[in-house]
């Protein structure tokens, strides 16, 4: 590994990307960076890298696989007790009476706590009403059948699209409604000179999270210090936010611990506590024993939030040389009875263009909706990438082109050309379907974007970083590893900065009493952590290093530390020899997440180009993914097996929300009718496509490592990618996602009339 | 989707080892053709049962409701199965029981009494790992892993049946397994490397 100087003032590096395969130009320019005082050096576009971006394996991977792993779902302690929810059957409503003390008494009932006070609301079916903890699942599911709750029942609403303040629509799905006059004269103006003009609806359904491993924890109270396994994706946010409500409950509570080593999933579902996660540790503290205290799967579909479902509509303009011109949007999310269902829209199709934008959310009787990997974005993509197709089509441009006539990344400039040319969108898009064709084929595509650059924290997040005699290596984060690979990264960070092999370094992560880090959320925590854990990595080095060139009799400026060995050019101590310096008390430091670099990095978000091929049953209505090809950008790629996981799996979930998932609901009694896996679909085995993907590693130049978020950028682009091949295979859009056979039919049919 | 005629615990069986065996086949004696059975009675609260998990016999006590799922998570402390669903929609909980994968969650603890009963535990003792796991590893065929002690058995089993399977036979075979991070492409990675002997 090597690393330019740092002189005092400034350190000149190279940013930006060697050409793609199979393309010619390099895209690198040069910038002057100032790191933080005592920060390591920067990384740049020419630094050679012995461990950093190699296909190593995932360092928990063998506990996982081995089923080794304890989640939360899995802790127990002698004594353990076991608990569940009561929920509303009441749609809306207030809670008029709680009558608790006949659960109590049931055999084998330690503990029942009220979770609502009588006259609150009652906000949808499933709203946590009160808690009971016991010696088996079976005692405390006969104790919550002896509790009674009265309600004043108020009338509910379910459905967002007829809520109050939602947009009249026609009976055929279609927006019949004028567009707002606010700011209306330029991209009305605009919109009346373009060449070809285009208005469309577009519509999505609510989808759940779907975690496999439910909300939940154990909780184990020892005086007045709380210990809590929590499956949660917020280790620090979650302690905050339960010590405030427990000191609000009034008990007396001295310190708690989150421990979240494994994490079945979260998708950002699991960025609050919630009410189990309050209600898991009141049931303890009043029985005075360890409770555990985990969601069935009903409860994880109905009261854990959901991406919000959303009703779309755009309009634009591009004149005769098939630049955009005009771009009118507006759109209507499913908020639930609280909470947020905004959507995103690309903005970089339509530089030059007259654009206006605008969003309201429409209220009802559910659970609201919480972030779900890219919130707002792959609803808006599907809509506006979709629409941007349709528009194509009628100018009589070919989707790719259109692309690359209007995006003014150049980024992904380079992406949509290596793309098109790994997956054969040429001939792909030349494939002629036969006029009585039983499968018709397609292929369609959509551009990706996220932006997050990680941030310092405040106070600033930490990474423990010990170095023991033995040689072996710790680096600690008490934030959570939800499946990304934080641990993994971790680990081959160090590696790198201490010259060693991965193997040495064990990556802890998950408990808040390590020092703090970010939510998983926004695809956050990697270029959060990664400079600091670097950090630590260079402080423990320097530490080292010092040890030894007081051992050789040599200046510390002439020793390093790589290869293995530590040392100056004429002699050197292997690694364990090195180590034995170090004595009974480890090295023992703490990296810093410095502020991002000042001035502009090489791009300020991410860049990522999919594109799918699907086969459609003209019979059944039955659409099938063949094929898809990503490339996705996220800065440095530091664990490249593990990124590569990250992006096919935001492709197999894109499947998903294209073609299965959809939250079906009561009107009547306000209840999801599909809240298990037996009839919410979610992507199997049986509907996987040939996936391939494509890492798109950069130089940054945004701190000292340059990594950027990957949780979920991958995520924006799948559905829209399939939705616009089904748009290619049938001639006709389906503006309506879920793709269900039953819409393709519609559209079939529509074709035919 | 058609079933192998080596699959699954037969509705005969499934009788007979039921703890209410004495009164539920009474109706289909002469479809089941068995002898008449002895009639035990249970319960209520718990009793000890021994299984045979992973070649040893181990002492649990359950209820005659209990699920094998509960039996060995909470009994015994093997939360390598996990408990997803709870409904035998995912395959969280697969096991295998005289080599067929079942979904522990869906098959009382009683009635694995007599059979052999293979976990996820069993492919790993020290340092000894079996060629399928390493492999899950090698081909990181996991994201959050919840899902993937399940994938492994389901993956096993599919090896142990078909040698060297075809990617329809592991999408056929791993089917009833769930998994949200979206790993299927890699698990069959794992599969086709574990069965061309590949480490």
């Amino acid at each position: 590994m090597t690393s330019p100087s740092q002189p005092r003032d400034g350190v000149e590096i190279t940013m930006g990307y060697r050409a793609l395969p199979g393309q010619q130009e390099d895209r690198l320019e040069k910038r002057t960076v100032q790191p933080a005082a005592g920060d390591a050096p920067p990384w740049d576009a020419n630094t050679t890298f012995a461990v950093v971006g190699r296909d190593l394996d995932r360092v928990d991977g063998l506990a996982k696989a081995s089923g080794r792993a304890k989640y939360a779902y899995d802790m127990t302690f002698p004594g353990l007790l076991q608990a569940m929810i009561l929920r509303s059957k009441v749609a809306r409503g207030k809670l008029t009476g709680l009558e608790l003390d006949e659960a109590r008494r049931m055999p084998g009932i330690a503990a029942v706590v009220a979770l609502k006070e009588i006259g609150a609301k009652v906000r949808f079916v499933g709203d946590g009403i009160a808690a009971v903890a016991g010696t088996n699942v079976h005692l405390v599911r006969d104790a919550i059948e002896k509790i009674r709750a009265d309600y004043e029942i108020e009338e509910h609403n379910v459905d967002y699209l007829v809520a109050e303040n939602a947009p009249l629509l026609a009976g055929d799905g279609q927006i019949d409604e004028p567009w707002p006059e606010k700011d209306a004269a330029d991209v009305e103006a605009a919109l009346a000179k373009a060449a070809i003009q285009h208005t469309a609806t577009y519509r999505v359904e609510v989808q759940t999270h779907s975690s496999l491993e439910t909300h939940g924890g154990v909780a184990k109270w020892n005086g007045n210090e709380l210990d809590l396994w929590l499956s949660t994706q917020a280790t620090f946010g979650c302690r905050g936010e339960l010590m405030r409500a427990l000191q609000g409950k009034g008990i007396d509570i001295a310190a708690l611990t989150i421990h979240a080593e494994f994490v079945g999933g979260g998708f950002g579902s699991k960025i609050s506590a919630g009410v189990e996660g309050l209600a898991v540790c009141l049931l303890a503290h009043a029985a005075q024993a360890p409770v555990k205290l985990m969601l069935d799967r009903f409860e994880e579909h109905t009261t854990t939030g959901n991406r919000p479902g959303a009703l779309m509509q755009a309009r634009a303009g591009v004149d005769e040389k098939g630049k955009i011109v005009a771009f009118d949007w507006r759109s209507w999310g499913h908020a639930g009875f609280t909470g947020s269902g905004g959507v995103a829209v690309p903005n970089y199709y339509t530089g030059d263009a007259k654009v206006r934008r605008d969003h309201k959310d429409l209220n009802c009787d559910t659970d609201p909706p919480r972030p779900m990997r890219a919130p707002g974005y792959p609803q808006g993509w599907f809509g506006a990438e979709l629409f941007l197709d349709e528009l194509a089509t009628k100018a009589g441009i070919d989707p790719l082109t259109f692309r690359l006539q209007n995006d003014r990344e150049q980024i992904r400039q380079d992406q949509w050309r290596f793309a098109a040319q790994r997956f054969g969108w040429e001939q792909g898009r030349a494939r002629q379907n036969a006029a009585n064709a039983r499968v018709l084929w397609g292929v369609g595509l959509s551009s990706a974007r996220w932006g997050n650059l990680g941030n310092p924290g405040r106070p600033p997040h930490g990474i423990t970083c010990r170095i023991h005699q033995d040689g072996s290596v710790e680096t600690r984060s008490g934030a959570q590893d939800i499946g990304v690979g934080l641990k993994t990264v971790m680990a081959m960070l160090t590696a790198e900065e201490l010259g060693i092999d991965v193997k040495l370094v064990k990556a802890t992560t998950g408990h808040t009493s390590d020092p703090s880090g970010p939510a998983s959320g926004g695809s956050t925590v990697t270029p959060s952590l990664s400079p600091a854990t670097r950090h630590a990595a260079f402080l423990g080095k320097q530490q080292l290093v010092e040890l030894v060139a007081k051992h050789l009799g040599v200046p510390v400026a002439d020793v390093d530390c790589k290869g293995g060995s530590v040392g100056t050019t004429k002699a050197r101590l292997p690694w364990a020899e090195a180590c034995k310096l170090i004595g009974p008390n480890p090295i023992d430091v703490r990296g810093q997440r410095f502020a991002n670099y000042d001035g502009r990095p090489f791009h300020g978000s991410q860049c990522g180009v999919q594109m799918a091929e699907v086969a459609i049953d003209t019979t059944t209505g039955f659409v099938r993914v063949t094929r898809m090809f990503g490339i996705q950008d996220c800065g440095l790629v530091i664990a490249k097996k593990l990124a590569e996981s990250q992006v096919l799996g935001a492709m197999i979930q894109g499947v998903s929300y294209a073609l299965h998932e959809q939250r079906i609901m009561d009107k009547r009694s306000g209840r999801m009718l599909n809240g298990d896996f037996l009839r919410y679909k979610i992507t199997g085995s049986q509907d996987l496509p040939e996936l391939e993907c494509h890492m798109h590693s950069l130089a940054n130049g945004h701190d000292s490592v340059g990594a950027a978020g990957l949780g979920e950028p991958p995520s924006v682009a799948s559905a829209a990618a399939i939705a616009n091949a089904v748009f290619h295979a049938l001639g006709t859009p389906v503006r309506h996602l879920p793709i269900t056979p039953d819409k393709v039919l519609q559209a079939l049919a529509s074709r035919k009339g | 989707m058609s079933v192998p005629p080596d699959r699954g615990v037969s509705r005969r069986s499934f009788l007979k080892g039921s703890a209410v065996a004495g009164i539920a086949t009474t109706g289909i004696t002469a479809a089941a053709n068995a002898a008449p059975p002895p009639v035990a009675s249970f319960g209520p609260g718990e009793h000890e049962i021994t299984l045979a998990i992973n070649g040893k016999p181990r002492k649990v006590a359950v209820e005659t409701r209990t699920t094998l799922l509960d039996a060995l998570r909470d009994g015994l402390d093997l939360t390598g199965a996990k408990k997803i669903c709870d409904r035998g929609a995912c395959g969280g909980c697969t096991v295998l029981l005289d080599g067929t994968p079942i979904t522990a969650c869906m098959t009382l603890a009683m009635d694995a009494v007599g059979h052999e009963l293979r976990t996820v535990e069993g492919l790993t003792d020290g340092d000894k790992v079996h060629p399928l796991v390493e492999n899950f590893v090698h081909c990181d065929a996991m994201q959050c892993g919840f899902c993937t002690p399940g994938m492994v058995m389901s993956s096993l089993a599919c090896l142990e049946r078909r040698g060297k399977p075809t990617v329809e036979q592991m999408r056929h075979d791993l089917a009833g397994n769930l998994c949200r991070c979206g790993t299927y492409g890699r698990v069959m990675e794992a599969i086709t490397r574990t069965a061309g002997g590949g480490k």
